[in-house]
């Protein structure tokens, strides 16, 4: 038995009178020594958050944000369609007749599609912009607008030949 | 002793054994603040003592490596980042060096240098959510706060630089997608300057301070043999006192031409491999990197951000195990490929994992407050342990 408690009181952990006040002086000015910071924050910093609704934040012009298709521009190559890795892009088209006059988008690709349906569901898409970079008429874009939260899911799935949709346009190109 | 204390001794147990209870379960999770995630922890204590805990996971699982083989190299990317929403650079820089080992494919020398800016980048931004929110789970609050003000100037650059501020898929397979502008190098070097300041104010505020080292010191001991057992990677095993760091052990992309420290715990404030030193190492990464970076603000030279690598991209036959060190250890790619344009299969070995089998190992004998802080110090994103 005594040969235990003399190996006992060798040990640190013992709590003696001296350790028990020095570790509340430690204790205390190390705490000190942090409110000092936390102090100085309270005058010497400024603030850093924005005020959302009243100040808007201007993204980047690169972020990835709503995705904005110019029908006018599209040429109906499925490209996109088949890089998105959620498959959240539809796309059909038919035949333009030869009779209708030709068409060219704004880089000089002739138009040989009629587009009938080209919709995203946004609520799918992961926004990584890989259906961007294959674009070959560069129709295809994100845009930096981040505020169209939907009541439900159904309306998160744009049908970009709806005139409403397309009325975007003057707002939303870069 | 005498035959009288022996009865009396007996009738003394012979009373505690009416008054025995059993151990009571508790779920932690899996909506817990705590458990960073959805991880669910079953914990049967004795009072405020555990007894054994068992993890359950699942909660995240959405079958990242089965959908990788319905999609093409390129598409793979995305899903890649949303294993390690914190650190998605450097899941993309390992599964892309993975890729293009397979390609045999020669990565432009100024790419090269963005990639590891961009990961190291990445591996600060990390740790400092770690600093932030370990914190938070010991009690602290306004460090969270300071952590994010410095975090935030990295997502930032990245979102300006990639466009997005967490999933980036920006380091592609042959490159990186955009180019850094001279002004985003600047800024690089401005937050590498910033964060220099604010790390001794960090320690200060928190590394000093005496509540905070009765909490993490001596608490939940992953030493060295613990850590081999179960193969424990990253700042977990460093923490343990082992260096071994794969950019410098097994070196990949540039690393070979820098020069950095591997930070090991040292046992300073207790046993060797506690939370104190998981949480040390990190702190001495953060500084590491920042040396990282400035090296690369000098390396970097002008030139093409990509290779030329084919539209439609097929891998030849065969099959790669690579392994980088991303912000929580060890990131191991198996691909394989039988030279279709999908993989064959793709199986990703995540330091997370590995890191929450521990915990069932060092759990036994903590208080449940205690239980919190070696959680929180693994550093764990539940979207990789679950994939």
């Amino acid at each position: 038995m005594s040969h235990d408690s003399v190996e006992w009181e060798e040990t640190d952990d013992v709590l003696t009178i001296r350790k028990y006040f020095s570790n509340i002086f430690k204790g205390f000015f190390s705490c000190l020594k942090g409110l000092s910071i936390t102090t100085r924050y309270i005058w010497a910093e400024k603030p850093v958050t924005i005020e959302y609704p009243e100040v808007k934040e201007i993204l980047p012009e690169r972020s990835r944000s709503r995705l904005f298709n110019d029908v006018d521009d599209c040429i109906s190559c499925t490209q996109c369609a088949l890089a998105c890795p959620v498959d959240c892009i539809y796309i059909d088209s038919e035949k333009r007749e030869e009779t209708e006059p030709q068409l060219k988008t704004s880089n000089g690709m002739p138009i040989k599609l009629n587009l009938t349906q080209f919709s995203i569901d946004t609520a799918l898409c992961c926004y990584c912009g890989l259906c961007t970079t294959v674009c070959p008429t560069e129709c295809l874009t994100h845009t930096t607008d981040y505020e169209y939260s939907q009541f439900t899911l159904a309306s998160m799935k744009y049908d970009y030949l709806d005139e409403d949709v397309k009325s975007w346009k003057s707002r939303l190109k870069k | 002793m005498s035959h009288d204390n022996k009865t009396e001794q007996t009738v003394l147990v012979d009373e505690l054994e009416g008054l025995k209870t059993d151990l009571l379960t508790l779920n932690m999770g899996p909506q817990h603040p705590a458990t960073h995630g959805v991880l669910r922890i079953e914990i049967k204590t004795d009072s405020e003592i555990i007894a054994s805990a068992k993890p359950y996971l699942g909660y995240l699982h959405r079958c990242m490596e089965k959908h990788s083989e319905n999609l093409d190299y390129r598409g793979i990317i995305p899903f890649v980042d949303r294993m390690d929403y914190l650190a998605a650079m450097n899941q993309e820089l390992g599964y892309c060096i993975a890729v293009e080992k397979m390609l045999n494919l020669e990565i432009p020398r100024r790419a090269e240098v963005i990639r590891v800016i961009c990961a190291e980048l990445g591996r600060i931004a990390s740790h400092l959510m770690f600093f932030g929110t370990y914190l938070i789970d010991l009690g602290a609050f306004t460090p969270f706060l300071y952590a994010f003000n410095e975090r935030e100037k990295i997502l930032r650059l990245f979102e300006e630089v990639s466009g997005a501020r967490l999933l980036y898929n920006y380091i592609w397979i042959g490159g990186v997608w955009n180019d850094f502008t001279s002004e985003h190098l600047t800024r690089v070097g401005e937050i590498c300057d910033a964060l220099h300041q604010q790390l001794s104010q960090y320690e200060n505020l928190v590394t000093g301070n005496q509540i905070f080292l009765g909490r993490v010191s001596n608490v939940a001991v992953m030493n060295e043999e613990l850590c081999y057992a179960y193969g424990a990677t990253g700042p977990v095993l460093r923490g343990a006192g082992v260096k071994w760091d794969l950019r410098k052990n097994r070196p990949y992309s540039i690393y070979p031409e820098l020069d950095f420290d591997i930070p090991v715990g040292k046992g300073e404030m207790g046993t060797l491999g506690d939370c104190y030193d998981r949480y040390y190492v990190r702190m001495m990464e953060m500084r590491e990197s920042i040396k990282i970076l400035r090296q690369c603000l000098d390396l970097i030279e002008e030139g093409p951000i990509m290779a030329k690598v084919p539209k439609v991209l097929k891998l030849p036959p065969g099959e790669i195990y690579h392994r980088t060190e991303a912000a929580r250890g060890e990131l191991g790619i198996h691909l394989i490929s039988e030279g279709e344009k999908k993989p064959y299969r793709l199986k990703i070995k995540s330091p997370c994992f590995t890191h929450v089998s521990m915990l069932p190992a060092v759990a036994k004998g903590l208080m449940i407050a205690d239980f919190v802080a070696a959680v929180g110090s693994i550093d764990i994103v539940l979207g990789e342990v679950d994939r």
